[in-house]
């Protein structure tokens, strides 16, 4: 048993608000930082802003606060070293030290990061505001600021779109996984089993059959917490459409187009996802083929030949029929029930996703060839009870090396992955069963920065907060 | 037949190098001299970290373990311990379903486990705990130090990190891979500096030291770059 | 495309370091033999490569073999680097050359820093290490360098130790060459072509790739203790031809993103995928040495269509260095194919 109010809020059930502001922050004197932190679940509705728990009870509030501490926050509050020595190698490294796991390399290595990322050790509390409208944003910000706690090192700001869509042009927000003993009115029946709650709270039973997280003593401080991966990931939206402008021409002159796209087939598609002509139905196919669902969140899985607004999106399964490429983006991150090398892992490296972007969208009509685009993205937090065991083995074997199938070993994942246009390559399936090889894609998201946090539960905090540490 | 401008000091001095005795002497003199005066760090286990693909497939594991009881009885309750549950070793091995080969050697008062798999090494000993824990909590209850880390499914992290402790350094394949590891351990990643090379034995020598077992080279492959699935695709034998 | 005035001061370089010219022969690599053969493809030569020679057919080669030191005074015995320099004769008249030696990896990264390393390790004299100086060296756990051969009274050790220690690129080539000694027949050694190639499939994929051939009969050296004997490779190998041919295995090993593609000092890893292309089988040492090894004269960027060169300066310089010291010396030019006249 468990209770939702000790948790921090979106963690198990997203807010979806409109606006999200991240401050990246630096302990200035650790006793003022603790009065801080026990301030934030004083319940005073003055000063600090209040942390929003998982139990926002019937009416959401309309600001919502919340923290995540790296290892350097931790023990730049003082925290025990007896206590710190219990959290994950992971976490302790940092995100900047785990770059080869993560395909931070090239021109996502961490020596590329702007600031404030490229000062990891000075990363101490990352503050997220969640608001309707960037005057709550100013305003809670304003209130969270105690100079004497705390040097703000930067923000990061970002909107949603409308109905979910994110750069690219894809619908996101589909899935997120539904939990034992959780009750979510947002998430419905989607083919995959429950996960334990384990999965993304320390201190509760895992996917992977007894093992348990280490929780850090005392249980006040590690128990119900979590980690997160938050990464900034600029997204090269002009790369993105240029080559499925590429791509689609490519096709239209290849023999087995026609088995891609039956003559006539184009109609469909383009009544769906406003284009025209079979080059706009080309593009279509390769941007639902590299991720697994159509642009409108169909899931390729389920239909392969043109998006259907009235399938069950999220309910759907892997199985030797279904024409989704063993190489897609979803896939990837998410097996389901398909078949893969790592037989146990099936469900063990689930993850609660919460992002948004950020930076302007992209509309082709205004582009200004003379001058640079400006950076949008995603500003993603991947949250799960072990970073090593979740986001780092998704990242490092599925994404990257490609091991869960010998189909796709030897390439990357073709949307987040580290490509190289000399060697990159994907495989489209055909109905026969054949495959047309597309080749020469370009890296299309960067990493712009990022840390591993730990979210501490209500409990953590007063822990934390406590002089008695 | 020696050249004529060689002296009698000359050939000693060529001599002593290669006499047993000598060798044994300096062991015991020059050597801890060196390790005082110049110390190196002893450098650490496991593959070297790259992210290309044809390095993170078939990579090497040698683990060394040092048994608690140093006697033909410890040696023998090991044995024991890999036969009673070879079924089950066998079961993981085949669903963590990315190890080429794995094996359990005893050498002198060592269980040692050599495999060659792919992939993050985390990720298969994590999985290979999920299918068969209760087989490492009964080998590495035979095994000095192994009683931190066991019950193996409890601590699952104190368990990976022993395990990478006992894992062996890979002496790179050339000796200047070896010069830059132990510039990296040192925080020395410059692209040139004053280096001298004639004291390569000596880092050697030094590392040795302490690092008493080591893996020489990365290890042959006869067909390199392809992940066990890929082979048993291609073979036709299903993955 | 090099320079044609930087191609003259890079031959100049080599000469200058000369410990006697050589008109009318190649300054470096001097003492050489060519031998004849065949060079058949394996079945999966020609899924990587289009090239002529790897589509399975027999084609006729001409090798020569050569001792790396320059000058007229041959020293077989001598630790030194050994070279192969293959033409895989086409039907059609041309050819594609295949220039390897037995050391893996170059030294320096391109022109200038060859230049600059030209200047350092100069022919210098060589005397044996005295006594006192050796027993510091084994004291401090140092390697005492090697003692001069019987006649050996200059070389270049010390001036490429001293770049080398200055220089970490060019470390482990400076390393391989003090450790090289001599084989016991040319057939005997494993001959590297160093740079990256660019090999096209016939459905169009390009691989950067690198050769290296593999003796059949096994690597092996002459003892290092023993006294060198100054000229047997050349017998060594008519003798061995007389009885039975000596083969080598053409491997390609294919490179990732993020390997040392245009950089000849940094080898590849052993875990890259390794193709075999075919077998070399050389049967008879040719009457005519002064065509089959003199006059003959290779270029390390005549290079079948299916073969291109890569980026690598030091290939790049190549081209124009070998050009240059065929002319000086009248080697016999080649008919280039019309595309190649970069």
């Amino acid at each position: 048993m468990f209770d939702l109010a000790d948790l921090q809020g979106n963690i198990l059930r997203g807010y979806r608000k409109p606006h999200v502001r991240y401050l990246i922050l630096e302990i200035a004197d650790r006793i003022a930082a603790r009065r801080w932190l026990a301030a934030s679940i004083s319940g005073r509705d003055d000063g600090v802003p209040q942390i929003t728990t998982g139990n926002w009870g019937a009416a959401k509030p309309d600001t919502c606060f919340n923290i995540g501490l790296t290892y350097e926050g931790l023990r730049a509050l003082g925290t025990p070293s007896s206590s710190l020595e219990m959290f994950p190698n992971e976490f302790i490294e940092g995100m900047t030290a785990r770059a080869l796991k993560l395909g931070d390399v090239g021109p996502s290595a961490p020596e590329t990061w702007p600031s404030p990322f490229d000062d990891p050790g000075r990363i101490h509390i990352i503050a997220t505001i969640y608001a309707g409208d960037v005057r709550q944003l100013d305003q809670v910000q304003q209130r969270a600021l105690d100079r004497n706690a705390l040097t703000l090192l930067g923000t990061r700001e970002g909107h949603n779109f409308r109905d979910d869509f994110v750069h690219f042009g894809y619908r996101d927000n589909i899935m997120q996984p539904r939990f034992e003993g959780v009750h979510d009115p947002q998430r419905h029946a989607d083919g995959q089993p429950r996960a334990p709650l384990g999965t993304v709270l320390l201190g509760h039973p895992t996917n992977l059959e007894g093992l348990m997280w280490r929780v850090p003593q005392p249980a006040a401080l590690g128990h119900n917490g979590t980690f997160n991966a938050f990464r900034v990931l600029k997204q090269d939206v002009v790369a993105f459409e240029e080559y499925l402008d590429q791509a689609a021409s490519d096709l239209l002159a290849h023999p087995h187009v026609d088995e891609l796209l039956s003559p006539g087939a184009e109609a469909k598609i383009g009544q769906v996802m406003s284009v025209e002509g079979r080059h706009g139905a080309l593009r279509e196919i390769v941007a639902a083929n590299l991720c697994g669902r159509w642009r409108d969140g169909t899931p390729l899985a389920l239909s392969a030949d043109a998006p259907d607004p009235d399938v069950n999106r999220a309910n759907f399964d892997y199985d030797r029929e279904s024409r989704c490429p063993y190489g897609a983006h979803i896939r990837r991150c998410n097996p389901r029930g398909g078949q893969i090398v790592q037989r146990v892992a099936n469900n063990s490296r689930r993850l609660v996703r919460r992002g948004m972007p950020y930076g302007p969208a992209y509309d082709p009509a205004k582009r200004d060839r003379d001058k640079p685009e400006p950076e949008r993205g995603l500003l993603g937090n991947f949250i799960g009870a072990s970073l090593g065991a979740q986001f780092e083995a998704m990242s490092c074997d599925w994404l990257n090396l490609s091991l869960q199938d010998p189909r796709i070993t030897g390439s990357n994942d073709p949307i987040v992955g580290a490509n190289d246009p000399k060697t990159s390559w994907f495989d489209l399936p055909l109905k026969s069963g054949c495959t047309i090889r597309l080749r020469g894609l370009p890296r299309l998201v960067w990493t712009r920065g990022g840390a591993y946090t730990f979210l501490p539960s209500l409990s953590a905090i007063r822990f934390l907060g406590s002089q008695m540490m | 037949m020696m050249p004529s401008d060689e002296g009698l000091l000359d050939r000693f001095v060529d001599w002593l190098p290669k006499n047993l005795v000598f060798k044994r002497v300096a062991s015991w003199t020059l050597v801890p001299f060196w390790a005082r005066w110049t110390p190196v760090k002893p450098l650490p286990g496991g593959p070297h970290p790259s992210f290309q693909h044809g390095d993170n497939v078939q990579c090497m594991m040698n683990l060394i373990m040092p048994l608690k009881i140093k006697s033909p009885i410890g040696r023998a309750e090991a044995a024991l311990a890999i036969a009673q549950n070879k079924d089950a070793i066998y079961a993981g091995l085949n669903n963590v379903g990315t190890v080429h080969f794995a094996r359990f050697v005893i050498v002198g008062d060592n269980i040692c486990m050599f495999s060659v798999y792919d992939g993050d090494f985390t990720n298969y000993i994590r999985d290979f705990i999920a299918t068969i824990g209760s087989v490492f909590n009964a080998v590495v209850e035979l095994v000095e130090g192994g009683d931190d880390v066991i019950p193996c499914e409890e601590k699952v992290e104190a368990f990976i990190q022993w395990v990478h402790e006992h894992d062996l350094y890979q002496v790179p394949d050339t000796a200047t891979d070896f010069l830059r590891d132990q510039e990296a351990l040192n925080g020395d990643g410059a692209a040139s500096g004053n280096d001298d090379l004639t004291l390569l034995p000596r880092k050697m020598v030094l590392q040795l030291r302490a690092n008493a077992n080591v893996s020489l080279g990365s290890g042959y492959r006869a067909y390199p770059g392809f992940s066990v699935a890929q082979v048993r695709k291609q073979l036709g034998i299903g993955w | 495309m090099v320079d044609a005035s930087v191609a003259k001061r890079l031959v100049e370089a080599i000469i200058d370091n000369l410990p006697e010219p050589v008109p009318g022969r190649r300054p470096v690599h001097t003492i050489g033999m060519g031998v004849k053969g065949k060079f058949v493809a394996s079945d999966v030569a020609r899924t990587y490569c289009i090239a002529e020679h790897f589509n399975g057919q027999s084609v006729s080669v001409s090798v020569r073999f050569s001792n790396g030191l320059g000058g007229l005074e041959q020293h077989d015995g001598w630790s030194d680097v050994r070279g192969m320099a293959t033409r895989f004769h086409l039907p059609d008249g041309t050819a594609s050359d295949l220039i390897a030696t037995t050391l893996g990896e170059f030294f320096v990264r391109n022109v200038d820093d060859f230049f600059e390393f030209a200047k350092v390790a100069k022919l210098e004299p060589y005397r044996r290490r005295p006594w006192w100086l050796k027993l510091l060296d084994i004291l401090q756990l140092k390697m005492p360098p090697r003692d001069p051969y019987p006649n050996e009274t200059r070389n270049v050790d010390a001036g490429a130790l001293c770049y080398a220690n200055r220089h970490r690129f060019a470390q482990l080539g400076v390393f391989q060459v003090s450790l090289i000694g001599a084989p016991v027949s040319y057939a005997r050694a494993s001959y590297h072509a160093v740079h990256t190639f660019v090999v096209t499939a016939p459905d169009g994929v390009r691989r950067p790739v690198r050769f290296s051939w593999q003796p059949v009969a096994g690597v092996r050296n002459t003892e290092l203790t023993a006294v060198p004997c100054d000229k047997y490779l050349r017998k060594e190998l008519e003798d061995r031809l007389r009885r039975w041919p000596a083969r080598f295995m053409l491997m390609m090993t294919i490179g990732e993103a993020g390997d040392a593609l245009d950089d000849p000092t940094r080898p590849w890893p052993g875990t890259r995928i390794r193709v075999v292309m075919g077998t070399l089988t050389l049967t008879e040492v040719p009457e005519d040495q002064e065509a089959a090894g003199e006059r003959i004269s290779f270029n390390p960027c005549r290079l079948a269509p299916g073969i291109e060169v890569s980026k690598d300066p030091i290939l790049e310089a190549r081209l124009g260095v070998y050009e240059v010291s065929r002319e000086m010396r009248g080697g016999c030019p080649f008919r280039w194919r019309p595309d190649d006249a970069k």
